[in-house]
């Protein structure tokens, strides 16, 4: 995995000039799943696919496969497996080699850099997600857990906590937190769902409780907006609650992107675009023809990265819809394209983590 | 969002808004009058305003099929002579005066009045649904509260705030809220303002609400429904399979009235091959004719096919040969009587019924029949029309019109405007025989 450890060692994760290693590493990485993994050179042979010259030549898995089938490629000793948050008993399971993870670690202290995510000074951290269990592999839980290595973290605290064999969410012990987390010298930085931290706004904007969280403190996003999707209405309506309940302005909110089949960080620029670094790349798919779009254009969302060489995840397209944009078009300076996602296929029995959020709200009211 | 007294707020004001709800509701009821007359106008109004294109926008953005139907039906609907007829028909004509034959009771004059309030919780599956819910509750002389599915596009919102420019009278009868299901607490004060409950929805939505409505109030329940056909004698009716497949390539089997399941008179399962093998070409042909113009559908069928396809290369899903496989469909034969929901998405359930057992199997069903479309020999058809009736069933149409509109029709056996109204009575004496209250 030459080209790939090359690849992941580009300084600059928004250069637009790794084009020809990119290619070289998916090659690489292709020849290794065709002949270490029985159903991938299956999906191969039905797809016709023996040697592609790029990225848009390589078999496409959806996500959905790996929820009916975990796939692994032999011969590769995986040190941790992730899984997707899937509520109905759908999961996908993914595992990582230890050069997979490495090149990840490379990943994750560039792309952060993008804003200023590490430092020395100690936060509090409170993660509207799952809190770190042995029994939980999902990738969103070792996210949020990973984030929280960013600066030195003073305390952990998490809304979904697990009792009796349950994760359900406890705002009432949360808000008690942040309120004493608000007087602190020290900042306060929250991870995780949107759908959470929306909620857990309006609680608070509901019971009339307006903190000025100390400065430095933040607001990280990750796991998707779902619901909210993409509603650049919404999102600003987040951003001014956000503003109102914890003093916490726009610029220190931050949204990242990615699952746990495609684990590429995704971190957006200043105008709230996802950028596509160097180490993945993003294809628009027709919608009826699965042939590639140019850039503009809404279709199916095609991730490719040969970051992973345990599983098979090298190209794999997820239930969204998306359009890739040129990077000219955003004012931030990132020269390449950004990723805006515009929705869901429509809805059959693909369910979403989000469905399971509101499931386990609904539970907490009725 | 919420709607009040014809503005627009910001949902921070909704504890504000409720806190006075209850006096805005009593001044109205005791001070104001809204007849079906004012409602019909401001309708008309609207329904020119469709006529016109002024709604062309949202309407062209619904996941409907055949716009230009949808909307020549919308107008109809609207329509001052459909709502006439309505009033007329669902209402009846016993308004009048009545005493005991051997005038051994007093006279009493029998009226039709609304019920008062109506908390109408709208389904997000049809488009247009709430504000023709809220339509029918206006015409029967109610206030209106709704509550917005998460799904609506603004669609409603912006008919109502039309109504309310028409006839500003209606501001008064109309309250929005687009309440999240998950705000149990405002659900529940908006219910406590009701007299009646409007809910569409499935079975979930319907137990949720009857769990927080408080007793007394009337509970009217546009619950979800199972389709059917049944087919007795299928050999000589091709033109009717062409619209039965049609029927099941709009609807994609997505509506109460969608055919579900198939159900072959027949006690022979080598029957049901003959039937699916006959069948598919159809419904292929119908699906492919009705493909999905949404982006989001187009790629969900196409994900879907081109993961099945993934699948049978890995070994993960085996061909049945109780599965009939078409292009986007599939004809499923199953070997017990009941009637259910199928995968839907013009994957269609092909089930044995034999006509002695229709009752038994269909009483399994009671609380779900609706629609039955019928497709047998005209010597049968009364006689099996009979039978589904007296088996629950609510509708028995031709295959290819099982989610058709009837002018006239009944919703699941009920008028909706007596839902929607009381019948009241006064007892006549020398004070009130003169006046005309």
């Amino acid at each position: 995995m030459k080209y790939r450890r090359l690849l992941f060692s580009v300084k600059d994760p928004y250069s637009d000039s790794s084009d020809e290693l990119f290619t070289k590493a998916v090659k690489e990485n292709f020849s290794y799943c065709i002949s270490h993994c029985d159903d991938y050179r299956r999906i191969c042979e039905e797809l016709c696919i023996s040697s592609p010259s790029d990225a848009s030549g390589l078999p496409v898995i959806p996500t959905l496969l790996f929820k009916k089938k975990q796939m692994m490629n032999t011969g590769c000793i995986p040190l941790i497996k992730a899984t997707s948050s899937g509520t109905s008993g759908r999961k996908s399971t993914i595992a990582f080699d230890t050069g997979g993870l490495l090149c990840g670690l490379k990943m994750v202290m560039r792309v952060s850099k993008l804003r200023n995510l590490l430092s020395p000074v100690p936060c509090h951290y409170i993660i509207m997600g799952y809190k770190h269990h042995r029994g939980n592999k999902t990738a969103v839980t070792k996210t949020a857990f990973g984030a929280t290595f960013f600066t030195p973290a003073l305390s952990r605290n998490y809304i979904l906590t697990y009792k009796k064999g349950g994760y359900s969410p406890d705002f009432d012990r949360i808000i008690d937190l942040i309120v004493r987390h608000s007087r602190s010298r020290f900042p306060t930085r929250f991870m995780g769902f949107p759908a959470y931290t929306y909620f857990l706004l309006r609680i608070m904007d509901e019971r009339k409780i307006y903190l000025k969280m100390p400065k430095g403190s933040r607001i990280m996003l990750g796991g998707g907006w779902k619901q909210f999707y993409a509603e650049q209405t919404d999102k600003n309506s987040f951003y001014s609650l956000a503003e109102k309940v914890l003093g916490i302005k726009e610029n220190d909110i931050i949204e990242f992107f990615g699952a746990v089949e495609h684990p590429i960080l995704y971190c957006d620029c200043k105008e709230h675009h996802f950028h596509v670094p160097a180490y993945s790349r993003v294809i628009i798919r027709d919608v009826d023809t699965l042939k590639p779009l140019e850039n503009g254009k809404t279709g199916l969302v095609n991730l490719i990265t040969p970051m992973v060489k345990a599983t098979p995840v090298l190209s794999v397209m997820t239930d969204d819809l998306g359009i890739l944009h040129n990077g000219s078009e955003c004012s931030c300076g990132l020269k390449t394209p950004f990723l805006e996602i515009v929705g869901r296929v429509a809805p059959e029995d693909i369910k979403t983590c989000a469905a399971g959020a509101e499931e386990i709200i609904k539970g907490v009211n009725v | 969002m919420i709607f009040f007294d014809g503005e627009i707020y910001e949902n921070d004001m909704c504890d504000k808004l409720l806190s006075r709800f209850e006096d805005r509701i009593c001044d109205t009821l005791g001070n104001c009058r809204l007849s079906a007359k004012q409602v019909m106008l401001a309708a008309e109004k609207i329904s020119t305003d469709i006529e016109n294109g002024a709604f062309d926008d949202m309407l062209s953005a619904l996941d409907v099929e055949n716009v230009s139907y949808y909307k020549q039906l919308i107008i109809a609907c609207l329509s001052r002579e459909n709502l006439e007829y309505r009033l007329k028909t669902e209402l009846g004509d016993s308004d009048g005066f009545i005493g005991s034959p051997n005038g051994i009771t007093p006279k009493i004059r029998i009226q039709t009045k609304p019920l008062g309030v109506l908390f109408h919780i709208a389904a997000g599956n049809a488009d247009g649904l709430p504000v023709m819910s809220v339509a029918e509750g206006l015409l029967a002389g109610n206030i209106n509260i709704l509550k917005l599915p998460s799904a609506d596009k603004g669609l409603s919102i912006r008919i109502i705030k039309r109504l309310c420019k028409y006839e500003p009278l209606l501001s008064r009868y109309i309250y929005v809220f687009d309440t999240p299901s998950s705000d149990v607490r405002t659900i529940q004060t908006l219910a406590g303002f009701a007299d009646g409950i409007v809910v569409w929805g499935g079975t979930e939505a319907v137990k949720a609400v009857r769990s927080l409505a408080p007793p007394g109030v009337k509970l009217i329940e546009w619950g979800h429904k199972l389709g059917f056909c049944y087919i007795s004698d299928y050999a000589n009716h091709t033109d009717e399979f062409s619209a039965l497949a049609g029927h099941i390539a709009s609807t994609k089997q997505l509506l109460c009235s969608s055919c579900q399941t198939v159900f072959i008179d027949t006690d022979d399962k080598t029957e049901l091959t003959l039937f699916c093998e006959m069948f598919l070409p159809y419904l292929e042909a119908a699906v492919g004719k009705h493909r999905n113009t949404s982006i989001g559908t187009r790629a969900r069928d196409t994900l879907i096919s081109y993961t099945a396809r993934l699948e049978q290369a890995i070994g993960i899903r085996q061909i049945s040969p109780d599965v009939f496989y078409g292009k986007n469909c599939s004809l499923i034969i199953k070997d017990d009587f009941e009637l259910e929901l199928s995968p839907m998405m013009c994957n269609v359930l092909v089930k044995r019924l034999p006509r002695k057992d229709i009752m038994r199997t269909l009483r399994n069903a009671k609380g779900f029949l609706q629609t039955a479309g019928l497709i047998c020999d005209k010597a049968d058809r009364a006689e099996l029309t009979d039978l589904l009736l007296c088996a629950g069933v609510t509708r028995v149409t031709q295959a290819g019109n099982m989610s058709a509109y009837f002018f006239g029709e009944s919703h699941d056996g009920d008028y909706p405007l007596s839902r929607y109204t009381r019948k009241i009575n006064i007892e006549l004496n020398d004070q009130t025989e003169e006046t005309n209250i």
